[in-house]
């Protein structure tokens, strides 16, 4: 649809906000626009710092607890394995870490080893850390898997709650 | 991702996906202004839905340039009714666009950049909001502002 008509119907905001309505070029002006582009990324393309770096690999430990959050179960992929990846992008000792989202460097340790279970305060303390790079939401799906693969195949606990249920419910045949 | 209810200001979750064949169907000109079905030759095409319903809101069209570690738009179309002064829902083109980053940051890491070839009129507005560079014709991303698209729209 072109612009023209749009305009009858939405302002040039209202547009922009809802459609990129894409330039019209000739070969000739595609490739004048390629070089354009090429040139300017050239200047502004210096050598990443050691921060954006930090950064970067932080983003790809996001990609991958994404992917990995949409994949089955996999018990070496759990929290304290994420974590602790975290901690070795960012270059922070556990003593260090845990001084900065102030919790003991026990229950960091606990953490890191799968021995303890994150709270909500620890999934919120991990978002502001990270910038808000990788969500709070995140953290708690990949805690929420490990707890709903071990409720779905914890046949000893079942064992040992049976006896305190006195009445079951009868099915028909 | 979440998209924001106008009326209520209520964040609603949101996926984007690629368009499946059979979507074809329901990807009207009227409904999304443009023949979609068009692009599918040249474009992967990704679809924004409810997360607990499959009604698209938005579509966006892209090309991968390897050789200059790009993700080029080149369409993005919000659905007719959120769209102008009684959209219901705010925030998709800036999803579908921050989708475009992933993609860029995941396959080209600090290298990565988005770019677009719009009209003249709608170019400062990717400027603005979005806080793209303009390169003659063409605005675009690198790192820095993917990242924060990212943040602002992927939380």
């Amino acid at each position: 649809m072109s612009l023209k008509k749009l305009l009858k119907e939405y302002t040039l905001e209202e547009i922009a906000e809802s459609l990129m309505i894409p330039a019209k070029l000739t070969v000739k002006q595609q490739e004048q626009a390629n070089r354009d582009l090429a040139t300017a990324r050239k200047k502004s393309q210096a050598a990443l710092t050691e921060e954006q770096k930090i950064e970067l690999d932080v983003l790809q430990l996001r990609f991958q607890l994404e992917d990995y959050l949409k994949d089955s179960y996999n018990p070496a992929l759990n929290f304290g394995h994420f974590l602790e990846r975290y901690l070795t992008i960012i270059h922070k000792k556990k003593k260090e870490f845990a001084q900065e989202i102030q919790i003991h460097e026990t229950l960091l340790s606990h953490l890191v080893n799968n021995r303890r279970e994150p709270n909500d305060s620890i999934i919120i303390r991990l978002e502001i850390h990270s910038n808000k790079i990788i969500p709070a939401i995140y953290w708690y799906k990949l805690a929420e898997k490990a707890k709903e693969h071990q409720i779905r195949t914890d046949n000893s606990l079942r064992d040992k709650e049976r006896p305190y249920v006195t009445h079951i419910l009868q099915m028909t045949a | 991702m979440n998209i924001t209810e106008v009326s209520g200001q209520k964040a609603i979750p949101v996926i984007v996906q690629r368009v499946e064949p059979t979507d074809f169907k329901s990807i009207t000109k009227k409904q999304f202004f443009f023949r979609w079905d068009q692009l599918k030759a040249d474009a992967d095409i990704y679809k924004l839905t409810l997360e607990d319903r499959p009604v698209i809101l938005g579509l966006i069209a892209l090309v991968d340039v390897p050789a200059e570690y790009r993700i080029e738009i080149k369409l993005i179309s919000v659905s007719k009714e959120n769209s102008g002064r009684l959209k219901k829902h705010e925030g998709i083109a800036g999803c579908l666009i921050a989708h475009a980053a992933k993609i860029a940051l995941r396959k080209y890491y600090g290298l990565a950049c988005v770019s677009l070839t719009p009209k003249t009129e709608l170019r400062s507005h990717y400027i603005k909001k979005y806080g793209m560079t303009t390169a003659g014709q063409q605005v675009y991303a690198e790192y820095e502002v993917l990242r924060e698209l990212i943040k602002t729209y992927d939380i």
